[in-house]
């Protein structure tokens, strides 16, 4: 049958989604992106926007990106594709891609009140070294670095070491730190390891679900489609769906809760009241696998010490857990009625009721997923904790379709973020700088002298470590919110921001943010490939060879570790991140950031470049520039592997390994496979055992870790036993008061990915969403007399932006509450938002403050 | 040439006025439906904004539950070579 081209590829689309959809048309072949035809080269890839981790192929041609499709072999999206990947080819191509480092120099020189000037490589980096060694004599917080969620587990990794191993320093944070701090505190103290223990086939094992918060339909929507499909095939599931407003999930939902800002925890305590006053939970289960724990209470909001709420708080910032009896526990959770709770939250009993009785009842599986609106809390690693407690309660963990899941927006929040460690208390695979034996493992693995890298207190064998000015290290953690603190208080001189866009992201734009950075004491630089707001506050912008632009690996919310390869040049003189990385350790000596007494003590280490040191090792250096080719025959490039004469990527990663895979490593549980192994597959999640991945962790028949007879082991503890960790309902720092009548909830929608530094350059999205909207209920509007559609000012104590109310939309608020995205730079809600953070995992709460909405 | 296949979930016993919706939308054809309530539909626009529209117009419809793109191709006006016989 003869047939036009355009009946073709129509046929090819049709073919496609038939095949994702399990149906048969009549007449259509599968005949999908066959390679050959049209001289596309598809290729698979990790997406660039979200967490879920979809694999897309993209297609190549005359070294241009002209298709994409969702990929049929992928395990985690099955060929599908959110609305974002249509998309995808364009972020790489929109018109303002910065290509050329700049510079602000007035008379030929730089200037911090200059103008943006075009400057070789050599220059960008001369002129920054020579900030930074000089702010590096101030102290380890002299200098910091602000990287991602979004790098590439090679640039988090080489970023950890020029920074901890390079510059002595643990001023590392990533901007995961504001999306997913939470739950790694709370993973760590209920279960000693970070990351979910399930994974998204629990999508089609569950019986029920639970969205805490999770607007799934619009940051997740293949998972969501995922989840759709289970919801209609499968009898008797449901779906229940908690949030502060109405959204798109909601069109699911088999019950609605929209509850009070905050009124999360008590929400949590009452299901396991009602587990407890139902005796419905798995004693068995408890027996075995889990302690009783509380939490410290009354701990502050992560404020300055100087604000009134924090000098009020009885026990600020303490994490402390002290062991209780299930007894001590049942009676701590007992205030939480349904009478109570149902009050506090304005959630109706029937609704409350109807959630508790699907966790407590045995024979149904119970998945519960959450994001940003349990993470960004002030009480973030709490209420994280509470949920764990109901799965704990009922042994609904670790199994298909029981499970606690703790989503990601981004990447590789959890590839890069969280197993490399890029945080300022962090090393690879879960290790701390707060110990010194992992401080020692670290040193020994990277063939650094003992006493390199900074402990968090400043002393090895409990003797102060010595810094570049002779005098005592001192604490040396610092969090991203107090980054931009030190900046403003000129404590920290250089900042170099790295793939993401903190200035627009940071909350207290206005007081803390934006004086910090354009502090004429400081020198900050941002690299990345589009003028985003945080570029435009930089001194320095270095251009970013983003995502398929090199050679790269992400890791997912569901522990999979997935490659690409290089499928396209960068434009200009654009770099990526981990050369950047790289080139620039050869502008700093060691004897500019090391104290004599440790180079003294270790000769061979003196007059050495960073670059020697930390990548010329033998190690990284490793493995020659090979011929990156597919299994197909097609070859690709790799620009930093042709640059730095070694494969980067791969020495870096096997170095890596020798932290989370190697014989004798501190902690078990994080393995990964050898490099090879990534790019033929579709991810493969850790731990990997024998070359086989791992889908539930904890329990005997899934996860190698637990021996024969062992049943359930949650062997990130010594003992073996989970933390059901007791914490009460706290009020928030900012409620809503006379003057202030308004939540305030901030977000994403669908269209925009975070901070729209990428979709926003994507003409159809922006217009699609051009304007950050205030959502808002029609009776306040009214109350307000504002039309739909009304100018307005959201004015908070901090600050005000003008928008457009919005009461119509796809978000429908409370009454009492607005929401308002954040991807609009135009409109940066972040000026109105309270910099307030959960003290224990010094996320932000960008969740809840109060707000009044005024005529403009 | 721009042409998209894309799925999209609805509930099943909503289906007949889900299809009545989605054909009112611009470059849309729906060619089946299973019984779960998976449905299969092309969109084709060869104006990029208008695409664009039409792929929000989708989503946002009432009753659509979850809308995927499952396949994208596109190709340029001066190599569209859209008469062209393939086998």
């Amino acid at each position: 049958m003869k047939q036009t081209r355009r009946e073709f590829i129509k046929n090819n689309a049709i073919a496609a989604t038939a095949a994702a959809a399990g149906i048969t048309i009549p007449g259509v072949k599968e005949a999908v992106a066959a390679e050959g035809d049209d001289g596309i080269r598809w290729d698979k890839a990790a997406c660039r926007y979200c967490g879920t981790g979809c694999s897309v192929l993209m297609g190549v041609k005359d070294g241009k990106v002209v298709a994409s499709q969702g990929d049929p072999d992928a395990p985690v999206n099955r060929g599908l594709n959110c609305i974002k990947g249509y998309f995808l080819p364009k972020i790489l191509y929109g018109k303002d891609r910065l290509t050329q480092p700049l510079l602000r120099k007035k008379d030929g020189k730089y200037d911090k009140n200059g103008d943006f000037t075009p400057v070789s490589w050599e220059e960008a980096f001369q002129t920054m070294a020579d900030k930074w060694i000089e702010a590096r004599k101030k102290g380890p917080k002299g200098v910091g670095m602000f990287g991602s969620g979004q790098w590439t587990v090679w640039e988090g990794y080489a970023a950890q070491k020029l920074l901890k191993a390079g510059f002595r320093s643990n001023s590392l944070e990533p901007n995961a730190r504001h999306c997913m701090a939470s739950a790694v505190g709370a993973f760590m103290r209920g279960f000693g390891i970070d990351e979910p223990m399930g994974c998204y086939d629990d999508l089609e094992h569950a019986d029920a679900f639970v969205l805490w918060g999770a607007n799934m339909a619009e940051m997740h929507p293949i998972l969501w489609s995922r989840l759709t499909d289970t919801r209609l095939t499968k009898k008797g599931c449901e779906v229940h769906v908690m949030s502060t407003f109405e959204h798109r999930s909601f069109e699911l939902s088999d019950n609605d809760l929209i509850f009070e800002p905050q009124t999360d925890l008590a929400i949590a305590n009452y299901i396991a009241n009602y587990i407890i006053q139902n005796k419905a939970y798995n004693k068995d289960f408890l027996g075995k696998h889990v302690n009783f724990t509380q939490t410290a209470t009354d701990i502050g909001y992560g404020l300055r010490a100087s604000d009134p709420r924090e000098k009020a708080a009885k026990n600020r910032n303490s994490g402390k857990l002290t062991k209780i009896s299930f007894e001590e526990y049942a009676k701590s959770v007992e205030p939480y009625t349904l009478e109570y709770t149902s009050k506090l939250s304005k959630v109706p009993k029937k609704n409350l009721e109807r959630l508790a009785k699907v966790y407590a009842d045995p024979n149904k599986k119970v998945t519960s997923y959450w994001t940003m609106g349990m993470n960004q809390h002030t009480r973030g690693v709490w209420v994280n904790g509470l949920v764990y407690n109901i799965h704990l309660l009922m042994g609904k963990i670790s199994e298909p379709g029981n499970s606690p899941f703790s989503l990601t927006g981004q990447p590789s929040a959890c590839g890069t973020a969280r197993e490399v460690g890029t945080f300022t208390h962090r090393l690879p695979a879960d290790l701390v700088v707060k110990k010194d034996a992992h401080c020692k493992f670290a040193e020994k693995t990277w063939q650094i002298p003992a006493g390199t890298i900074p402990r968090a207190n400043g002393k090895m064998d409990d003797k102060d470590q010595t810094d570049i000015s002779g005098k005592p290290m001192g604490k040396t953690l610092i969090h991203a919110v107090a980054m931009h603190r030190a900046l403003k208080d000129s404590k920290m001189n250089t900042f170099w921001v790295m793939c993401n866009n903190n200035l627009q992201a940071a909350a207290n734009f206005n007081d803390e943010s934006l004086p910090g950075w354009r502090n004429p004491d400081n020198f900050i630089t941002v690299s990345d490939p589009y003028p985003t707001v945080s570029a435009m506050g930089a001194d320095l912008v270095l251009p970013t060879a983003m995502w398929i632009e090199k050679e790269g690996a992400y890791g997912n919310a569901e522990r999979r570790t997935q490659f690409w390869r290089q499928q396209v040049a960068a434009p200009g003189e654009a770099k990526s991140d981990l050369w950047q990385v790289m080139e620039f350790s050869k502008y700093v000596k060691t004897d500019d950031v090391w104290d004599a007494a440790l180079l003294e003590a270790n000769p061979d280490y003196k007059g050495k470049t960073l670059f020697d040191v930390l990548y010329a090792n033998g190690v990284v250096n490793k493995f020659p520039v090979e011929q990156v080719t597919d299994d197909r025959g097609n070859k690709y490039d790799n620009d930093e592997a042709k640059d730095f004469g070694f494969y980067a990527q791969k020495g870096l990663f096997e170095e890596y390994r020798l932290f989370n895979s190697a014989e004798g490593i501190p902690k078990k549980g994080h393995e990964m496979a050898e490099f090879g192994a990534y790019h033929k597959a579709r991810g493969i999640r850790w731990p990997v055992i024998d070359g086989k991945e791992t889908l539930w962790r904890f329990r005997e028949g899934y996860d190698p870790h637990v021996a024969k007879g062992e049943g359930v082991k949650f062997y990130g503890k010594p003992d073996g036993k989970a933390n059901i960790i007791s914490a009460p309902y706290e009020p928030a720092a900012e409620v809503p008061d006379k003057e202030y009548p308004l939540w305030l909830s901030t977000g994403r929608v669908l269209e925009h990915w975070h901070s729209g530094s990428m979709t926003m350059r994507v003409p159809e999205l922006r217009k699609a969403v051009p304007d950050a909207l205030c959502y808002m209920h029609p009776k306040d509007a009214r109350k307000l007399r504002l039309r739909d559609g009304a100018k307005v000012k959201v004015v908070s104590r901090r600050g005000e932006i003008e928008t457009r109310v919005e009461t119509r939309g796809r978000n429908k608020p409370p009454q009492g509450l607005v929401y308002v995205p954040w991807f609009d730079a135009a409109r940066l809600i972040n000026k109105v938002t309270l910099d307030q953070t959960d003290p224990l995992s010094k996320e932000t709460d960008y969740k809840k403050c109060a707000v009044k909405v005024v005529k403009a | 040439m721009n042409i998209c296949g894309i799925l999209v979930h609805t509930q099943p016993n909503n289906f007949d006025a889900v299809r009545e919706r989605l054909l009112s939308v611009q470059g849309v054809e729906v060619h089946g439906m299973s019984k779960e309530g998976r449905v299969v539909i092309t969109l084709e626009e060869d104006n990029e904004d208008q695409m664009a529209e039409s792929l929000h117009e989708v989503q946002r419809l009432e009753g659509v539950i979850a809308a995927s793109m499952i396949y994208h191709h596109k190709e340029d006006e001066n190599q569209a070579i859209s008469q062209e016989t393939v086998q």
